[in-house]
């Protein structure tokens, strides 16, 4: 049995399906934002914090880096009414993809904390610095450009995984993807659009992520 | 907390443990045969994507457009493309071949890019010096290049692989038996589902720590010197 592909059949559903990508970008935008945040307080106690807390960080970073987000958000979702926490299943991605953001961030955010050398602190106080001029103009530039680059491409991973949230019945760009499938049965032709929706999605992210980078950090690399 | 133990006895039961002893070696084979052929495929695409060694620009493009194109696409995307090409392409297939093509087409793509960091990470003086020589793309890049690249090469490349290793737990939406799917099936056999997620949680863990261990630790030990 041969197939034709027709693509004609879900053209109606583009616009549907961009709605659905403005959700994608809201989610991997609330993950982020969620997960820098512990990142950045992880990181820190880690760093400046006493025994207890650092080992209680530590375990929950090397717990959620080394077991699958899917089976994270199961556990959140199917698990915790258990124990009387019952959450939406919006409530549920969000959180596990917070979670799990955050502890990859705290990872990228430790590399910067630990980049930082006793000299350059010590260089800006031989030349008159106050402890304020010296974060802002010796600290505060070094950390952005060392930790711009692998902050921006942990974004555009979790504008990728943003994608799992459909298999909790999110109706995100691939959430709504499964719906148009199961009223057109076109299911190569809608899948492989939004395919090309995701590329578009992080190519359009990582050209605004590398312009930014090179005029505010000065940060050189190759787009491609 | 009370519920839960009293469970355990007849969920850590003869029977269902050599249920999860199954799902756990076809997770672990998954990702082997699929992170194994991604990474041939991958050093492939890196080396069609160099110019020291492929000169026609066209066969360049096409390389590079493939490792975007893949790179860029969620698992779960790619999961279902490649599931219905194949179903309508009249492929009689099991799951386990539509998941393990996923996996090694995902791996390619990021194989690709580390292999090529890694040569590029190789000063260019070297690919000159082994021109010099009359060695041809092919040699130098098998005589000169890779007894210095591999070092650079090989700690991400490990790195992502866990990466896959835990992406396959996506592969349990077609139905292929694996370590999620068989905690879904536990689930619906009336285990609560927290000492099924928790189990397999514990046992990805236990795949996925010692082999982040062992790309750090060959990371630190590879680390070529800086001269």
């Amino acid at each position: 049995m041969a197939y034709t592909l027709q693509f004609g059949q879900v053209t109606p559903y583009l616009g549907y399906l961009a709605g659905g990508a403005w959700l994608a970008l809201q989610l991997a935008a609330i993950g982020f934002v969620v997960g820098w945040a512990i990142g950045l307080v992880c990181a820190a106690i880690l760093h400046y914090g006493p025994w207890l807390p650092r080992k209680i960080v530590r375990a929950y970073v090397v717990f959620f880096l080394n077991t699958p987000l899917l089976v994270q958000i199961f556990f959140i979702y199917f698990a915790l009414p258990d124990w009387g926490i019952v959450l939406s299943s919006f409530q549920a991605v969000v959180i596990g993809m917070s979670l799990n953001a955050g502890a990859y961030l705290t990872e990228i955010q430790r590399a910067g904390f630990n980049s930082i050398r006793r000299e350059e602190i010590e260089a800006a106080e031989t030349l008159g610095f106050s402890r304020l001029q010296s974060i802002r103009h010796v600290i505060v530039p070094h950390i952005c450009k060392v930790l711009f680059p692998p902050l921006s491409n942990q974004y555009i991973i979790l504008t990728m995984t943003t994608s799992i949230a459909a298999i909790f019945g999110v109706e995100e760009l691939t959430g709504r993807t499964y719906n148009i499938n199961a009223q057109t049965f076109r299911a190569l032709e809608i899948f492989s659009i939004a395919a090309l929706y995701y590329v578009a999605l992080t190519l359009v992210a990582s050209a605004a992520l590398y312009s930014i980078g090179r005029y505010f950090f000065r940060i050189k690399g190759k787009v491609f | 907390m009370a519920a839960l133990l009293e469970e355990a006895p007849r969920f850590f039961g003869y029977y269902n443990m050599l249920f999860l002893g199954q799902a756990f070696a076809f997770t672990a084979l998954l990702s082997l045969v699929g992170c194994g052929g991604g990474f041939v495929f991958g050093f492939g695409l890196a080396v069609l994507r160099s110019e020291r060694i492929v000169r026609f620009a066209p066969l360049r493009w096409v390389a590079t457009v493939y490792v975007e194109l893949f790179r860029r696409i969620p698992f779960l995307v790619k999961l279902m493309v490649i599931f219905f090409a194949f179903q309508l392409a009249g492929f009689d297939v099991s799951g386990f071949v539509v998941a393990a093509t996923t996996v090694a087409l995902s791996a390619s793509a990021f194989s690709a890019e580390n292999v090529r960091a890694g040569l590029e990470a190789v000063h260019k003086n070297q690919w000159d010096a082994a021109e010099a020589m009359n060695m041809g793309g092919l040699t130098a890049l098998r005589r000169v290049i890779l007894p210095q690249a591999w070092r650079i090469i090989i700690p991400p490349s490990m790195t992502y692989s866990v990466g896959l290793v835990k992406s396959t737990s996506i592969v349990s939406q077609i139905g292929v038996f694996e370590l999620t799917y068989a905690a879904k099936i536990l689930n619906q056999k009336g285990f609560s589902a927290g000492i099924c997620f928790g189990t397999i949680l514990l046992l990805y863990f236990a795949l996925c720590y010692p082999l982040n261990l062992m790309a750090a630790r060959l990371e630190s030990k590879l680390a070529p010197s800086r001269h």
